[in-house]
């Protein structure tokens, strides 16, 4: 058996619990990746996916994902800001000249700037509710889909967001630069945190963790990118032709 | 020998073989509510400190333990490469506690205590379980059973091994048990302290007074008896394998306040070290002897032959321990191998830019096994070899020089590891040990251990039950006055302002005792050691210099308290291997050899332990003498031929 | 060879500490860097001035007594060495080399580039060993240990507890110390009776201390001269949780 007063709130604790959270922020990004994707099928798709969320156990899921975000974000952020608290603690004097031992590190700028990094994106997400989730749906209105339900129109409100001004597509793709950034370091690194790597597995999840990084934020940099792009033939009235007509604008634009 | 002062080894009665048992069963025992009522000073935590600390405050015991270092995890014996001998016969191969017994009493050439060895070899497999059941990740077969290897010439595969690290898992093994005592308060731990000197009350040791190496105070501390732990005196050569801390100080002065100093000429040399390059080395680099199985030695034919080993055609290269001992070739124990490589650096066929090197060459074992093979049994070492050294031993042969490596001599004790004071112990290297005149692989780290978890325990409980030591504090006036003196030694020190460096006092030193005193010695060499040792003594206490403050962390005071000390153990050394006029082991005197130039033994006048009683500052020390006498293992001539 | 050093010289643990130049010639490229200091301190207490304090003992990479930040790097540029092992034929003739202590809140200032490292012991003491007494071990033989296990033991085991880990990590964390002591006991049959006490009370001590916390940047393991892997921080986290869920 175990001595109670052998358990404290540990270093280790707080790297599991960073860990544990930061994996299902990433498995929440991917999941809202997915769903986002949706705009390229128009807006009855991505309308209807908005409508489910929003409807889906009586709107109970959409309450409890947020607040268990919420409560996700906070625990991250706290021990994550913690375990960062600590270094300035743990060495009061620093070194004149700084220096990589290189080989098996895995320090990196991305390493080194979670806290920045992660700060930017706090800043991103708040700045990014405000606009989608606190948007005021009245000005912007509903649309009826095709079961005639009459569902708040969020397509409208993201392809009009993007192509009304480049400065606002920027701001995204910064962001999700940042993101990139933190994930580079923050995925393998979480693994690491919850004791899933091991001798012969480190090396794949460090590359696996970069891979997935880059692949998450370049699509959340490409979306709004894209959106923009296709200003004019983006009609946000257009049905399923827009897939066509957004493939028949981006693909001589590959090409060339 | 001296009547007035007879060296009695109280050896237990009864055949060999039931010594120990019956010895274990006839001393008395400490009650276990009057063990917390007794101190025990530990001083050094290699292995035999590290396991005598641990296992006495496992029995209840308070125990003091004191190291130099900064943590008992340092000392030297982690640096124990090889590994560790037992009589487990795992192998089935022949071996038992009795041929341990034997091969260690002819490996000492006939110059070790029986009874002490057999109960070293016979507690020798105790040693393995204890380790394996600390978590020593000792090298396993596949089958999951422990792995032995044969080492050092011995006939049977007896030697337990974890990597190239043997000495380091079994000092953190044991650093761990002390550790854990640490925690449960029965040892506290006194770091960068060093012993100065020995307090004496009423004859019997009662205490130690220490420099704390940060601050530079003198601190006292009392206890009902001290174990010295402290190592060997390798070091006294300036260049040796040994770490360059390691010191004979703390034995030293227990010398100075009465206890015999057994042996002092033992000393083993190892053949296959990275050789010196200039004056600024600090120390030299022990190679593993393996490399002996595939490597030729040889050296050119020619005296200042100065072209490359590659332009020097096979006719004119003499693979001299291949013609002398066409049985053995590369192969002899470590004695005949060093001294025949200082013999033909000598005649002036040393290689390398100081002639103090002989080639190892693989050039023979590559082309016939290839440079995988090669790699893949010596691959670490060849790399090591390439960074230190800067040439490829795959393209160029390797250069090696034997280096001083272990003291079989230090502190006489008898059997219950008593010195001749009483209440002082001394175990492990410190003590001069059951290695006779020479030490066979892989029984060192064997005897550190033996000495800490399974005899003291024992001896320490029956010597405490006897004595029934009063009370005492470092209030007592002895306590007092032995401050003083280390206070006035260490003014003395610190007043000289002159322009020498203690290393290069050390060096100087150093250059004599190998030179005169090392491999091979002459009366004529150990004559002019004796002239030359006092001169550089002189020196040392007109011309040194140190610098800074007493009452701080001051590294060349404690560099030149040690080589004060080394400046008379050297001395004792030439005088010891002077009246020593046979070849033991590691001890070989020119004038005693027979007509093809091997060690020749005088049995008849020196089968004896040869320990020396001080006297006084300036005055010779007296020689006393233990005959040794072999019941079991009669004498024999060692040949290699 | 001739190098020009910037040397950490502090008188105490209380006074101010800087970089101190100094230039040295007629270096051998075959010198150890500590001999390289050695003939420096030489060269010092002849011009009357004082050494600079270091510590060093076996001078061959196994006691971990040494430990210098050689231009950035725990025991310099050569990887899996110790500060004794660096030959001066890594540096380049001419070339200015800044050396600094071993930087930690719990490794706290002795003199010049000396630092203490009880810590270390300390932690150890909660829990680096299997509590045996001595005497009360079966025959070594009875327990058989699979060879791989042994391996990944010893693996672990290699730690010489120099401390370089801590000086390299940007947190100045001690996880890798811990997670290799703790990791070799779980590869070890003897070490699970205690398996879940020692992990908790390891880890502890090691926050006691005033270490930082491990933010997986593995310039440990590039720093160790022993080539030691965070996965073994990563099994001692897993380690922790089995306790934390024992407990429940």
């Amino acid at each position: 058996m175990i001595n109670p007063k052998d358990i404290h709130i540990s270093s280790v604790i707080k790297k599991l619990l960073t860990g544990i959270t930061g994996l299902s922020l990433v498995m929440f990004l991917i999941a809202h990746l997915i769903g986002n994707l949706t705009l390229f099928a128009g807006p009855e798709v991505f309308n209807a996916y908005a409508q489910f969320l929003h409807h889906f156990m009586h709107g109970m899921f959409i309450r409890f994902a947020e607040i268990g975000l919420l409560g996700m974000f906070l625990i991250h952020i706290w021990s994550a800001v913690s375990v960062q608290m600590s270094k300035k603690k743990a060495r009061p004097s620093r070194y004149a000249v700084e220096a990589d031992a290189g080989g098996a590190s895995k320090k990196t700028f991305h390493s080194l700037n979670m806290l920045v990094s992660g700060g930017i994106i706090l800043l991103f997400v708040l700045v990014h509710l405000n606009h989608f989730k606190y948007a005021d749906h009245e000005a912007i209105g509903t649309m009826r889909l095709s079961n005639g339900v009459e569902a708040f129109n969020a397509y409208k409100l993201v392809v009009g967001s993007f192509q009304a001004n480049f400065g606002y597509v920027l701001f995204y793709m910064l962001a999700m630069a940042v993101l990139c950034s933190h994930l580079m370091h923050g995925i393998w690194s979480a693994f690491q945190s919850i004791g899933f790597t091991r001798p012969s597995t480190l090396p794949y999840l460090n590359l696996a963790g970069k891979a997935i990084a880059i692949a998450l934020a370049l699509g959340f940099f490409l979306l709004p990118l894209l959106i923009f792009m296709m200003r004019g033939t983006f009609d946000p009235n257009l049905g399923p032709e827009t897939i066509r007509h957004a493939a028949n604008h981006f693909l001589p634009l590959l090409a060339g | 020998m001296s009547d007035k002062y007879p060296l009695n080894p109280n050896i237990p009665p009864g055949p060999v073989q039931e010594k120990w048992t019956s010895h274990k069963f006839n001393m008395k025992l400490v009650n276990p509510a009057n063990k917390r009522k007794h101190t025990v000073i530990v001083v050094g935590t290699g292995l035999a400190g590290a396991s005598a600390a641990a296992s006495l405050g496992e029995l209840g015991y308070n125990v003091l333990s004191f190291c130099i270092q900064d943590s008992p995890r340092r000392a030297h014996s982690v640096a124990a490469q090889g590994g560790i001998n037992a009589a487990k016969n795992y192998q089935n191969d022949g071996d038992s506690v009795y041929r341990l017994f034997y091969d260690t009493v002819k490996g000492g050439d006939f110059r070790s205590r029986e009874a002490n060895v057999y109960r070293l070899s016979e507690v020798s497999t105790n040693i393995i379980d204890q380790c394996v059941a600390q978590g020593v990740p000792f090298a396993r077969e596949y089958g999951g059973t422990l792995a032995n290897r044969s080492f050092g010439g011995a006939q049977v595969s007896r030697t337990f091994y974890a990597r190239g690290q043997t000495g380091q898992q079994l000092l953190l093994g044991a650093y761990g048990s002390l550790m854990r005592q640490v925690e449960e308060g029965k040892v506290k731990l006194f770091p960068r302290r060093e012993m100065l000197d020995l307090v004496k009350i009423d004859g019997v040791a009662r205490g130690i007074i220490t420099r704390n190496l940060v601050s530079g105070e003198l601190e006292k501390y009392a206890a009902d008896a001290v174990l010295l732990c402290t190592g060997g005196y390798s070091t006294v050569f300036y260049l040796s394998t040994n770490a360059v801390n390691c010191n004979a100080t703390a034995a030293w002065r227990c010398y100075k306040k009465g206890a015999y100093f057994a042996n002092p000429c033992y000393t083993q040399i190892h053949p296959t070290c990275i050789p010196r390059f200039g004056e600024t080395q600090s120390k030299l680099t022990l190679m593993s002897e393996s490399l002996r199985n595939d490597g030729r030695v040889w050296v050119p034919r020619r005296k200042g032959d100065e072209r490359k080993p590659s332009e020097i055609p096979e006719s004119e290269r003499d693979y001299y321990l291949e013609t002398k001992y066409p049985a053995f070739g590369n192969l002899v124990p470590r004695d005949i191998a060093s001294r025949n490589a200082k013999e033909v650096c000598d005649e002036g066929r040393g290689v390398g830019p100081t002639g103090f090197a002989v080639y190892l060459d693989f050039a023979e074992a590559i082309n016939r096994l290839g440079k995988d093979v090669i790699a893949q049994r010596y691959g670490n070492l060849f790399a090591m070899y390439h960074e230190i050294s800067g040439d490829d031993p795959y393209e160029t042969p390797m250069m090696i020089y034997p280096a001083p490596h272990y003291t079989m001599g230090g502190l006489w004790v008898d059997y219950n590891l008593m010195t001749t004071i009483d209440g002082l112990f001394a175990l492990g290297e410190a003590n001069f040990s059951d290695h006779g005149a020479n030490r066979l692989g892989a029984s060192a780290l064997m005897q550190g251990l033996a000495d800490g978890y399974f005899v003291i325990p024992y001896t320490l409980g029956n010597y405490l039950a006897s004595a029934q030591p009063k009370p005492v504090t470092t209030d007592a006036a002895e306590f007092e006055e032995a401050v003083k003196n280390v206070q006035t030694g260490v003014e003395k020190l610190m007043s000289i302002n002159g322009h020498t460096t203690a290393d290069e006092i050390h060096r100087e030193l150093g250059n004599i005792m190998i030179d005169e005193v090392g491999m091979a010695r002459s009366e004529k060499g150990l004559k002019k050691a004796l002239e030359e040792i006092p001169k550089i003594r002189e020196k040392f206490w007109k011309d040194l210099r140190i610098p800074g403050d007493a009452k701080d962390y001051n590294k060349e005071l404690e560099k030149a308290g040690r080589v004060a000390d080394f400046l008379e153990l050297g001395e004792l050394m030439a005088r010891d291997a002077l009246e020593r006029k046979e070849s033991c082991g590691g001890h070989f005197r020119l004038e005693s050899q027979d007509k093809d130039g091997e060690a020749k033994r005088d049995d008849k006048n020196f089968t004896h332990v040869a320990a020396w009683r001080f006297l006084g500052e300036d005055k010779v020390p007296e020689r006393c003498v233990e005959p040794l006498e072999y019941e079991y293992v009669k004498p024999s001539e060692r040949s290699y031929k | 060879m001739k190098v020009n050093l910037r040397i950490w010289r502090q008188p105490g643990p209380h006074a101010p500490g800087r970089l101190v130049d100094y230039s040295i010639d007629g270096i051998d490229p075959s010198q150890s860097f500590l001999e390289m200091l050695d003939a420096l301190n030489e060269k010092l207490i002849k011009e009357g001035k004082e050494p600079v304090a270091f510590e060093s003992d076996c001078r061959e990479g196994i006691c971990g007594n040494c430990g210098l930040v050689i231009n950035g790097v725990a025991h310099g540029p050569k990887a899996a060495c110790t500060t004794c092992e660096v030959r001066m034929r890594q540096f380049e003739d001419g070339q200015t080399i800044t050396v600094e202590p071993f930087r930690a809140k719990a490794f706290p200032m002795i003199k010049d580039l000396v630092v203490n490292r009880s810590a270390f012991d300390r932690i150890m003491s909660k829990g680096g060993f299997v509590a045996v007494n001595s005497g009360s071990a079966q025959d070594a033989n009875l327990q058989p240990i699979h060879k791989d296990d042994a391996e990944h033991a010893m693996d672990a085991a290699a730690c010489i507890g120099c401390g370089a880990c801590v000086a390299a990590c940007p947190n100045a964390s001690a996880s890798l110390f811990v997670g290799a002591k703790v990791s070799q006991y779980t590869w070890l049959p003897q070490g699970k009776v205690e398996r879940h006490g020692r992990v908790l009370k390891m880890v502890k001590q090691m926050d006691a201390e005033g270490f930082g916390d491990c933010s997986n940047h593995a310039e440990c393991e590039a720093a160790c001269p022993k080539e030691i892997s965070v996965s073994n921080i990563s099994r001692m986290r897993r380690e922790y949780t089995k306790a934390l869920l024992a407990g429940v």
